[in-house]
């Protein structure tokens, strides 16, 4: 296993299309984080209204959104397994290991592992981010009051160094608050992506079912039967995020942070094992 | 010693297509036996049987008693090079074979030492996507031959490959197939897909032929060339003296084209009489049946029909048309 396991690995570093999708989420990270952080007229506050830049509830909105990072895990753990179909590389794969359900047991796992390290870098990027933005404020402060007037500079000075550590203490707070529910949530959405890659095959409709869903259909269950809703992997991955419990008015029905990580897991298992025995139990021809 | 077993051995595609039929056939250790039969004979489904990627309906075909899937580690028993594997065409050709490699526990050593042996050394660190296809096939083959296995199987080797690589092809597993496999004291199997029938012929010493999923004839290709027509030919200045010295010795010669030719005879017959009649010779060539002619008359009617030539106005036609009677085009035209 721990050949297979090896090899899984080699697979993805060794094609640039995966630091593509890494880059991609660093890309969209920034996107949605400054994209949220700056939006005129305070829209982030959700129901609580504007919420003062830099205190913790700011933190929290703009982290927050960093969990859009887990619908690219789901499309790495989708590749991860239909790859092999769509350049024919399961040839190989199969003939240097025929038990196939050895290989999509690898396959999980890396999935798992490549989910957490994407989940890693976005909230990595989100520490950037949360800099980025605790900086540009004091830069803005400063600026219009830094005209050489010796003694109200240096206040000035102060109030911002004040200001700053204050900041940078909600800042990492609210970080390490989120850090783990993104974290594991990108980990378990690969998954969920390999087992829906692992029974659908084809990789085009495997990655646009899981977009679909997650994005389409979820959200129309969720409004309609908030009970079922819960259950679904979206939904699943967003409880896993303590945090989100007190964002945005915390408007959604949600199950306990375990019993998202259950869910999510039993959906992963669940499709890569049908789809071991359905669609890679089929010929390679 | 290892051996390859096939009994009864079937496959039906979708309930309808039964690409083989109750396939029996033993393939022995030390020489390279041809898998030979014409388009959709079901060659490639036979051996993808035989390596565990697809799934026999009924039979089974076994190496050394065993299902490959049962194999603990394939890659160091049969190594195989096939017609539809992939590459992804980012990876570079050394990660590629690491891939296996690091499945198999082989060292990287290895890998190296299999890029050389198939001519791809300056190309290793070449991303696959701009392999041409012979490259391509020299890549499988050092794939397959990671493992050192001792049962190697191709389908098609020869597809794409240059006159060099073929000829290097054939002697390569001329030897691969006569050496010892030295852990196991025993000798190897090779098995060759192949359309091309005069290269096969120089390399097989087995010989199974496939017709519409069925065996049509296994053995050894001399036994089975044996027992087909041979003839003798030869250009002498004393015909006429050399035909009626056959003639008593009970062969039947005549002059054909300026040459006496001598049906069923062999040179071994031939060449007695000619020396004791003291006759001038300036070309003696023997002649068997080749493997083309065999496989026609194993094969004749079954598999795809091609068309009856071309049509004098240079018009093509598709291979199952039966005579056109007006001009039509190919299969890639579409007109018709
Ligand atoms: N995946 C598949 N689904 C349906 N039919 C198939 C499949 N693979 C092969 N067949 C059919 O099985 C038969 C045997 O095919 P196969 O590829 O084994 O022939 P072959 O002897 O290798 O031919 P060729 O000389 O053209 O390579 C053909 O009729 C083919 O159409
Ligand atoms: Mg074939």
């Amino acid at each position: 296993m721990t050949r297979l396991l090896g090899a899984e690995i080699r697979k993805l570093w060794t094609i640039w299309s995966t630091y593509v999708l890494f880059g991609i989420v660093v890309v969209i990270d920034l996107a949605f984080g400054f994209g949220l952080a700056l939006a005129p007229g305070g829209r982030h506050g959700g129901s609580a209204g504007v919420v003062p830049h830099g205190s913790s509830q700011w933190f929290i909105n703009v982290f927050s959104v960093l969990d859009v990072s887990r619908i690219l895990a789901l499309v790495l753990g989708a590749i991860i397994i239909t790859g092999e179909y769509r350049h024919k590389t399961v040839t190989p794969t199969f003939l240097a290991e025929p038990r196939r359900g050895r290989v999509v047991t690898a396959k999980l796992g890396i999935s798992f592992g490549s989910g957490v390290v994407l989940g890693a870098l976005t909230m990595v990027t989100g520490l950037v981010l949360g800099f980025v933005l605790v900086a540009m404020k004091v830069h803005s402060c400063l600026t219009p009051l830094g005209v050489s007037q010796g003694m109200s500079q240096a206040l000035c000075g102060v109030r911002h160094g004040v200001y700053y550590v204050a900041t940078t203490h909600n800042m990492w707070h609210d970080w390490s608050r989120i850090a783990p529910g993104v974290v594991l949530g990108t980990g378990l959405f690969a998954i969920y992506g390999l087992g829906l890659g692992a029974l659908l095959k084809n990789q085009i409709v495997a990655i646009v079912v899981g977009l679909v869903f997650t994005l389409v259909v979820e959200a129309i269950v969720g409004a309609i039967w908030p009970t079922i809703g819960e259950y679904l992997p979206g939904q699943a991955a967003t409880a896993l995020e303590d945090a989100a419990r007190t964002n945005f008015g915390g408007t959604t029905q949600l199950l306990p942070w375990w019993g998202g990580a259950c869910m999510l897991l039993i959906y992963g298992i669940a499709l890569a094992f049908l789809g071991t025995f359905t669609t890679l139990r089929s010929d390679v021809t | 010693m290892a051996t390859i077993q096939a009994r009864g051995l079937t496959k039906r595609f979708g309930g309808e297509v039964l690409a083989v039929d109750h396939l029996d056939f033993d393939a022995v250790p030390g020489g390279v036996t041809g898998f030979l039969g014409p388009n959709g004979a079901g060659k490639t489904t036979t051996l993808r049987m035989l390596l565990g990627l697809v799934t026999p309906t009924s039979g089974s075909v076994l190496i050394d008693g065993h299902r490959y899937r049962d194999l603990p580690n394939p890659t160091m028993r049969v190594g195989a090079v096939l017609e539809a594997s992939g590459f992804h065409p980012a990876r570079t050709a050394r990660n590629h074979l690491k891939l296996t490699a690091t499945v198999a526990g082989l060292p990287f050593r290895r890998v190296d030492e299999c890029l050389d042996l198939v001519g791809l050394s300056e190309a290793a660190d070449r991303s696959v996507g701009g392999f041409s296809m012979g490259m391509r096939q020299r890549l499988e083959l050092a794939r397959a031959m990671l493992g050192k296995p001792d049962v190697l199987v191709l389908d098609e080797p020869a597809n794409g490959l240059d006159p060099q690589g073929i000829a290097w092809l054939r002697d390569f597993l001329r030897v691969y197939a006569s050496e010892g496999a030295s852990d196991r004291g025993g000798k190897r199997i090779v098995i060759v897909s192949s359309h091309l029938l005069s290269e096969a012929q120089l390399i097989v010493d087995d010989v199974i032929v496939l017709t519409g999923g069925r065996l049509a004839a296994q053995g050894r290709l001399q036994d089975l060339l044996a027992g087909s027509k041979r003839s003798v030919r030869v250009q002498t200045p004393d015909a006429e003296r050399l035909v009626q010295a056959l003639r008593a010795a009970s062969l039947p010669a005549v002059v054909r084209d300026g040459y006496v030719v001598c049906d069923g005879a062999t040179p071994q017959a031939v060449g007695p009489i000619m020396v004791e009649n003291r006759i001038e010779v300036h070309e003696m060539v023997s002649s068997t049946e080749s493997l083309e002619s065999l496989f026609f008359a194993l094969t004749g009617g079954e598999g795809m029909q091609v068309g009856h030539g071309v049509a004098s106005t240079g018009d093509y036609r598709r291979f199952d048309d039966g005579p056109a009677a007006s001009p039509s085009v190919g299969p890639i035209g579409g007109q018709a």
